[in-house]
């Protein structure tokens, strides 16, 4: 984990340009926003979330999260089937202003193309200078 | 109907505290409208409230104060034009018509469009007004500019108005180490916030810190061959390295007018309590529109930006489909100088008196700590109540500490219409290192009591 500005980024995670993270474990892929991104919403009061056995696809939105500032939809950082949906969110949406990359995470994906659309999203080192470059 | 054919379009002239609260409330409700922001600044949602602090070096940079970062645009899907002015626009046909830095023309269609065009810093029809070098403090290049000459070694600076932009810039100044000599063609400073007896604490604390300040002295002219290197002012001859025009703002209504947008009787831009303006789908929004007064009723254009964002909010849900209503202002403010907290909340005397108001008015002094804890600072509560109806209308406090909250107080007192009879008795908290145990809000509306035996 380092710290960009004022924001965290873990080394074990892909990054897209839509503020979302992933973790490959195994066969599968977790999902869920950056830091930068709840930082960005700030307290975060309503996350709208698809069911288990939606289909993603890579950069579309498939749900909103709703801010007392803010309105942003989710983006897909992989296509796939939804596997598990973190419920604990829908009910605690602070847990995604609170931990963002762990008790946080959305959805857990079958992913359909992963090896080829991990290509489209950032590594470690990638993620660091991207974040260098938001602005607070 | 399909889906596509249904895109609401918003268009919002102005990309700042008014035009940005607009665009995030009017995402809230619509998440599939297509909301264009127009500006004409390079940087857009950044505080100008922020800019004299730059000056000051209190904050780093004046990157510092943007507010929304290009991700911000990013995550709520915002377009975003900047260094483009808008044109005209076409009421009828809702279009608005653009044009870039590089000449390049466009037509934006609306199916609302929200005006956040701002306001601009006035300059009265003094002689030698076209010569160069007098400047003034609007937007981050205004500050750059500055700033600059701050740190090229100016040496001294005449300050031409003491509203809140001149005074907390001549603050700054003084903090980089400049000789500051501020002009008012006024009797007191802060005219349009403080009465004269509040106004006179900050005066005499500003003076202690080495602020040169004169009032009833109006600028009469600009000296100096091609760059202004002296002024008039009240017959008197003041030379210096940098001038500061700090004379006020004027709502920026031009588009408006063209357009045949009506103002209001504050001569910015008419609203109703949805800000919207005499015209099917137009909004105004900001500083360049007006509001009701919430204790005179009237119009009024009060340029804070706690007011533009709750113009932008109301304007921003609405343009978007939904209901909202700013039930009217009450233009509360603070500002802090050096060391000492001015703030404001209704009418002040003057301008309840101005509107036919009879009043009674009551001030206390106290300390912000109790008397006998080491470190409390002077503080002066006045409250103006409505003598027939004994209800508050209006507060100024200038004190050393804890200002801030005592006006967010008197402020929801006002918007619940609270009686000086109720503020007397009121419940209030204390501690000796906090408060003391009659809090000089509650002992001000006693003395108002007593005088309305």
């Amino acid at each position: 984990m380092v710290k960009v500005e004022n924001y965290e980024v873990p080394e074990n995670l892909y990054y897209s340009n839509d503020f979302a993270w992933i973790k490959v474990e195994g066969e599968k892929v977790r999902m869920g926003i950056t830091d930068y991104a709840q930082k960005q919403l700030r307290e975060i009061v309503y996350a709208e979330l698809p069911d288990s056995g939606t289909e993603l696809t890579q950069n579309e939105p498939y749900g909103t999260l709703e801010s007392v500032k803010a309105v942003s939809d989710l983006v897909a950082a992989v296509s796939g089937t939804i596997e598990e949906v973190n419920t604990e969110v829908q009910t605690q949406p602070e847990l995604l202003n609170e931990d963002p990359y762990i008790k946080g995470w959305l959805v857990v994906v079958k992913p359909a193309n992963l090896k080829a659309e991990l290509s489209n999203l950032m590594d470690f080192d990638k993620a660091v200078e991207w974040h260098k470059n938001q602005g607070k | 109907m399909k889906e596509a054919i249904m895109t609401r379009r918003v268009v919002i002239i102005g990309a700042n505290a008014a035009g940005m609260e607009a665009a995030s409330a009017a995402r809230k409700k619509d998440r599939t409208a297509e909301i264009t922001l127009i500006t004409q600044e390079k940087t857009p949602g950044y505080s100008r409230c922020g800019l004299p602090f730059v000056i000051g070096g209190q904050i780093p940079s004046f990157k510092d104060l943007i507010v929304y970062p290009p991700a911000y645009f990013k995550m709520l899907k915002l377009n975003l034009k900047t260094e483009t002015k808008a044109t005209t626009i076409d009421t009828k046909g809702k279009l608005v018509t653009v044009i870039n830095k590089n000449g390049a023309k466009e037509s934006l269609p609306y199916d609302s469009l929200i005006i956040a065009t701002g306001a601009d810093a006035f300059m009265p029809s003094i002689k030698g007004r076209e010569k160069q070098g007098i400047l003034s403090l609007r937007n981050i290049e205004d500050g750059e500019e500055i700033l600059e000459k701050v740190q090229n070694g100016a040496k001294s600076a005449v300050i031409m108005g003491a509203g809140l932009i001149g005074l907390e810039t001549g603050v700054a100044f003084i903090e980089r180490g400049l000789k500051v000599t501020l002009v008012e063609m006024l009797p007191q400073i802060l005219p349009a916030m403080l009465d004269a007896d509040m106004a006179k604490l900050v005066q005499e604390h500003l003076q202690e810190k080495g602020m040169d300040i004169l009032t009833e002295k109006p600028v009469e002219e600009f000296l100096g061959d091609e760059k202004v290197t002296a002024i008039i002012a009240g017959g008197e001859k003041i030379e210096a390295d940098l001038f500061l025009s700090a004379f006020g703002v004027r709502a920026n209504t031009k588009l408006a007018i063209d357009a045949g947008i009506p103002l209001g009787e504050s001569r910015a831009i008419k609203t109703n309590s949805k800000m919207e303006t005499d015209v099917p789908d137009v909004y105004a929004v900001g500083d360049c529109a007006e509001a009701p007064n919430l204790i005179t009723h009237k119009a009024v254009c009060a340029q804070l930006g706690t007011i533009a964002v709750r113009h932008g909010k109301v304007a921003g849900a609405n343009a978007a489909g939904s209901y909202s209503q700013l039930p009217g202002v009450l233009g509360s403010a603070v500002t802090r100088l050096f060391d000492i907290e001015a703030g404001v909340t209704g009418l002040t005397e003057v301008v309840a008196k101005r509107a036919g108001i009879e009043v009674v008015k009551g001030a206390i002094s106290s300390k912000t700590k109790a008397d006998y804890y080491p470190g409390a600072l002077p503080i002066k509560v006045k409250l103006i109540v409505e003598k027939e109806s004994q209800r508050i209308i209006g507060a100024q406090i200038v004190g050393g500490e804890e200002v801030t909250q005592r006006i967010n107080a008197l402020s929801f007192a006002i918007q619940k219409n609270m009686t000086v009879r109720e503020l007397a008795k009121a419940d209030t908290a204390y501690a000796p290192p906090l408060n003391e145990t009659w809090d000089p809000m509650v002992l001000a509306a006693e003395m108002i009591l007593m005088r309305l035996r």
